[in-house]
């Protein structure tokens, strides 16, 4: 099949103007909060080796690689499915020295071997702030107030943020509520369905009150207390209501304490970013652990937000546009865009303020409306 | 829906309204109407936050977006492998061609058992296929049997049981959680009093 011209590979697009405009100011705003909270750029290369590559990346995201063999080197490269690993890896190389806790963030493309029928789109935006050291509860609480920030600084209004713990299903597995180790895989199935019935099928009903622990966190955290099996979980729920109470009044906080969507990989906690008027979930971020070579993996705290929904939807800031008309001389321009105007000049006497999508033009040494 | 408090317009009820989209008692809930398989999509997209929906559509589509946190208990069936009385078994034919609505399960449960199957995807009338020589199996919904012994077939394996499935959208489930966790509650309650009953 001839491949059309000037068409883009499935999932791929063009940001035209004024969206490529509102992608830089939403993500610079974003930016602008994680260095303020003493979080440094690094920005890691688009591709890599894909063993390396692989070899940290975490569940399925394994597979999800964009392949090809590289000339020079005869090995395969990939292309970066998600920053995270890579900050993980320049800090435990690299800035292995770096005194801890390592505050971190970036900005980047990442991108999908195949789209979700759910995502159509294989280039995605991919922002975050990552603390290497340290996933205690404080570590918890300052990364959760630093995505809040970000996304109000974005324009995000009606935030919801979903607490889980991911390591639940496998303490309680152990002692307190105890399960077949065959059988764990298929019991988080179900609850990752919400499958009450399921759950009974599996000879699981032990777990079965977990599914109603859900919901507005205060309710929720009183139910999960309520099925603490022999206190497993007394610390757990005390660290998971500290750092709701730091985020309390700024964003609805409700907890499922078995949802592992999107959570291969975590620890002990989890949290998940909704917010009004997006159908998807805005990002996610909890703690984990990065596998040195050289010792014991380390622990680390942090999230990962993709704007692209944010950046489509977001307002168009109102720009005014300035057209100089032809003889106006350039001492004239500089000085007006020093004060902040947006110039377009006349070219030939064909050009016209309005054609060119001006909003003044510069008459008489005044800005009039067009 | 009646139990847990949800009251549709009589419109919902008239076979011959053409209407997609009905109110209910409860002006936060309106109601649409949608083929079987494309509730689950629906759903999953965020375009309805919750459906009903069997639990055959929600396996063959799989989609990571979605709560079955009710097994409604009605509209029980299963789906089976069915083949001709008289052709070979899996293990003997060295190629396996499944006529079937339901690729993804099928391409699964085979894979399951390292058979090689390709997936001819039909929309209808699968009974008719290993007759006409399209396919030798046919993977489809069983409820009595009754069209299959009459198109000369024999259910061989079941690979799942079916029921009604309340299905829910998860970000709905949590930017909502005042309002869909009762629902589903309320829905859970109803479907085990009548299982008891």
């Amino acid at each position: 099949m001839k491949i059309p011209p000037d068409l883009l590979p499935e999932g791929f697009r063009d940001r035209l103007p004024p969206q490529a405009e509102v992608a830089a100011r939403v993500s610079r705003a974003m930016i602008d909060v994680l260095t303020s909270y003493g979080y440094a750029r690094v920005a890691p290369a688009i591709a890599e080796f894909e063993s390396a590559l692989a070899e940290r990346s975490g569940g399925a995201a394994r597979n999800q690689h964009l392949r090809f063999t590289d000339p020079v080197s005869g090995h395969t490269l990939a292309l970066r499915g998600d920053i995270t690993v890579q900050v993980g890896r320049i800090a435990t190389t690299r800035m292995q020295e770096s005194p801890r806790p390592l505050r971190l963030c970036y900005h980047g493309q990442v991108l999908r071997l195949k789209a979700k029928q759910l995502r159509p789109e294989r280039e995605l935006t991919q922002l975050g702030a990552e603390l290497i050291g340290n996933d205690s509860v404080a570590a918890a609480c300052e990364i959760v107030g630093v995505a809040i920030d970000a996304l109000e600084a974005a324009g995000v209004k009606d935030i919801t943020i979903d607490f889980t713990l991911p390591d639940l299903v496998e303490r309680l597995a152990e002692k307190a509520l105890p399960l077949a180790p065959d059988k764990i895989d298929a019991v988080r199935s179900e609850l990752d369905m919400k499958d009450a019935g399921g759950l009974s099928v599996l000879g699981a009903d032990a777990y079965l009150p977990l599914l109603a622990a859900t919901g507005p966190f205060d309710a929720a955290v009183e139910k999960l207390r309520a099925i603490d099996a022999g206190g497993a979980l007394a610390s757990r729920i005390q660290a998971l209501e500290s750092i709701a109470a730091t985020v309390a009044g700024r964003a609805n906080v409700t907890l499922d304490p078995t949802e592992r969507h999107g959570f291969e990989y975590q620890s002990w906690f989890g949290f998940t970013i909704f917010a009004k008027g997006y159908s998807a979930a805005l990002g996610r971020g909890g703690t984990y652990y990065i596998d040195r070579a050289d010792g014991p993996s380390e622990a680390a705290t942090g999230f990962s937000l993709y704007p692209d929904p944010l950046i489509d939807l977001a307002e168009e800031s109102n720009v005014q546009r300035l057209f100089l008309p032809l003889g106006t001389d350039a001492a004239t321009g500089a000085k007006l865009r020093s004060e902040g105007w947006v110039t377009v000049a006349a070219l030939d006497e064909n050009d016209s303020a309005a054609v060119l999508g001006c909003t003044h033009i510069w008459i008489n040494g005044q800005a009039v409306t067009v | 829906m009646q139990a847990a408090g949800i009251e549709p317009e009589p419109a919902f009820f008239d076979e011959s309204s053409r209407a997609l989209l009905f109110a209910t008692n409860n002006p936060a809930i309106s109601i649409i109407r949608v083929r079987a398989f494309d509730v689950a999509t629906f759903v999953a997209h965020g375009a309805a936050h919750i459906g009903i929906v069997g639990s055959d559509v929600i396996d063959e589509f799989d989609y990571s977006e979605l709560y079955a946190p009710v097994d409604l208990g009605i509209g029980r069936c299963r789906i089976s492998v069915a083949m001709p009385r008289d052709a070979v078994d899996d293990v003997q034919a060295g190629h396996i061609r499944v006529a079937t609505k339901y690729p993804a399960t099928t391409a699964r449960y085979y894979h399951a058992r390292g058979i090689q199957a390709e997936c001819v995807k039909l929309n209808g009338a699968m009974e008719l296929a290993p007759s006409l020589g399209l396919s030798g199996r046919i993977v489809d919904l069983v409820s009595s049997g009754k069209t299959l012994a009459e198109n000369g077939l024999v259910e061989t394996a079941i690979i799942s049981h079916v029921s009604a499935r309340l299905i829910v959208n998860r970000a709905a489930f949590k930017m909502m959680s005042g309002t869909i966790p009762a629902l589903v509650q309320a829905f859970r309650e109803l479907s085990g009093a009548r299982a008891a009953a």
